[in-house]
């Protein structure tokens, strides 16, 4: 449930020279023992041992601003879900209010044709089954979107494996690559050879990799390209970044796109879900997901994953 | 690896059975059914740990298949087999919680690996819960 | 004095619209449809309306946005916000912006024409008498 431990603090190096100092006054008070200078030798004992209980005490301030600090995180997490909830909620309330409105007037139209069909006969009835189909398919489009939600809303608890993360995405690539390639969208492979493997959770970076590269190949439209790499990023990190030279996202929307329900395909196509379940879920793998892009220049998602 | 209990679904009677004799050979207790109905029905009373399902059969289709099988038996990992013709139902597949995908004719290997890292991943969530 | 007001609805959900167009036309309405605030405005060149229905939120202009440039325009249009959320900020724009009235998605026929009526008639009273 809590998604980051607070891992077991590498010693400061400040510590360690306190430590260092400590053992050095030990070894004062050994030699002035040795060498019978008894003022000396307790002398150093003395600040050996004040030294030993400073550096205790240091160690454990460390440790409580540690556990405070996770502490805070925990409530800093926990109010951004408040917010989003309150968010979501009334996006959700406007996603369905379409549909509903649609609903509601093909009712309208019905009872108008029903009451004509008792004047007119069976000629109306092909426009009764008609406002049918669209009330079924307006149903279905509430339907997909608080599905969607509820499994945005599950607790998605990562369970971490050992990942060949090129192997991961050039799977998904190839799933994609097809119906790509159809569109004249060419898919650039740039893999840091050696990559090592990740603690991660597979199917949950799968199902995020494939939304970049459906969202990339939607961006292009036709004929352009999209580049994937991985690289090393740091001793403990390494980079996913998914690139595609399409339409671009102005700089108004950037900050809205991981907002649950922020969507800018047209009504009953793509739900909005699909960027913020990638933020959530990469943040779950304590990691980073940030995007830059400019409009008809193009787009360019990075993931930051710890090894 | 050897415990892994493999149940693969697929309406085509000889690739299932092919696939079914090739992981016998390599020592892996795999069963074959023909169809998704079938599938379900055997998975409340027999025990499997990874379901080869083909995500591109009539009847109850493949993604129907899944999502069930996701509902009544979330521990079960799912390996989807797609061909090049419905790799719109590969993608439908992992957003639906197949654990990977193979497609189509598979690399006996390949799908092996795929089985074992299922199978892991099965133990792992079951830990979790106990 | 019965005249029937000249409605624009401009909704970019177009089962929406043309649905609604057609129950306005069964109660007497002269319903014209758009599907963008844009197209709304390039229309109002060629076309006077007396009472325009728009959706608040609208890919490229969205509604707020156009009722200020249908305000510029000819202000004596009455414009009715349709929105799927009722906030106190779009309110308060709308009010300042001259728009008639806002009404929450989704609404009854019955609250949409009394709405188009009522805004008709502050149209006519607000309107000088030779126009008519």
């Amino acid at each position: 449930m809590s998604k980051r431990k607070p891992k077991p603090a590498a010693t400061p190096p400040h510590l360690v020279l306190c430590y260092a100092v400590t053992v050095i006054l030990f070894l004062c008070a050994v030699q002035f023992v040795v060498a019978s200078a008894k003022l000396l030798a307790v002398g150093s004992l003395v600040v050996a041992l004040l030294s030993l209980m400073t550096t205790r005490h240091l160690l454990s301030k460390v440790e409580r601003a540690q556990r405070q600090q996770s502490l805070l995180d925990a409530q800093l997490i926990q109010s951004q879900k408040m917010a989003a909830v309150g968010e979501m909620s009334s996006g959700i309330a406007h996603e369905i209010n379409n549909p509903l409105a649609i609903i509601g007037q093909e009712v309208e139209w019905l009872r108008h044709l029903m009451g004509n069909l008792n004047t007119q006969g069976l000629d109306g009835f092909s426009e009764c089954i008609d406002s049918m189909n669209e009330i079924g398919k307006q149903v279905e489009r509430c339907r997909e979107i608080t599905h969607r939600l509820l499994s945005f809303a599950r607790k998605m608890d990562p369970l971490i494996q050992r990942v060949d993360i090129n192997k991961l995405i050039e799977d998904m690539t190839r799933l994609v690559e097809r119906e790509a390639v159809q569109k004249g969208v060419r898919i650039i492979r740039d893999y840091w050879a050696d990559l090592p493997q990740v603690s991660t959770d597979a199917p949950l970076l799968r199902q995020v990799i494939l939304n970049l590269l459906n969202n990339a190949v939607y961006a292009i439209g036709r004929d352009g390209n999209i580049t994937l790499t991985t690289r090393l990023a740091a001793s403990d990190a390494l980079e996913i970044a998914v690139s595609d030279d399409g339409c671009g996202i102005p700089k108004e929307n950037l900050d809205k796109i991981f907002d649950p329900f922020f969507t800018t395909k047209p009504p009953g196509e793509g739900t909005g879900l699909g960027l913020s379940l990638c933020h959530v879920i990469i943040e779950r793998l304590g990691g980073y997901f940030s995007v830059t892009s400019e409009v008809n220049k193009g787009t360019t998602f990075t993931i930051r994953l710890p090894l | 690896m050897e415990k892994v209990k493999v149940l693969v679904v697929d309406d085509e009677p000889d690739f299932l059975e092919t696939i079914v004799k090739r992981l016998h050979r390599r020592n892996i207790n795999a069963t074959g059914v023909e169809s998704g109905k079938k599938a379900l029905e055997l998975l409340e009373t027999e025990t499997y740990d990874v379901v080869v399902l083909d995500v591109l059969m009539p009847g109850m289709d493949g993604i129907e298949t899944l999502k069930h099988m996701k509902k009544r038996k979330p521990f079960v990992e799912v390996i989807i087999l797609t061909g090049h013709a419905s790799v719109e139902s590969g993608i439908q597949g992992m957003q639906h919680g197949a654990f990977d995908y193979v497609m189509k004719p598979a690399d006996l290997d390949e799908l092996i690996n795929k089985i074992r890292e299922a199978f892991e991943r099965k133990t792992i969530h079951e830990g979790r819960q106990s | 004095m019965t005249a029937t007001p000249k409605v624009l609805v401009v909704d970019d959900e177009e089962r929406f619209r043309l649905t609604l167009a057609k129950l306005l036309a069964v109660r007497g309405l002269d319903v014209t449809t758009l599907g963008s605030g844009q197209e709304a405005l390039e229309a109002l060149r060629q076309k006077d309306f007396d009472v325009i229905v728009l959706d608040v939120r609208m890919p490229g202009m969205n509604g707020i946005e156009t009722l200020a440039e249908i305000k510029k325009i000819n202000p004596m249009i009455e414009v009715i916000i349709l929105t799927g959320h009722a906030s106190v900020d779009v309110a308060v724009d709308i009010m300042k912006l001259g728009g008639y009235d806002y009404l929450l998605k989704p609404c009854s026929l019955e609250e949409l024409t009394d709405k188009i009526d009522s805004a008709f008639e502050r149209k006519l009273a607000r309107e000088p008498q030779d126009r008519r």
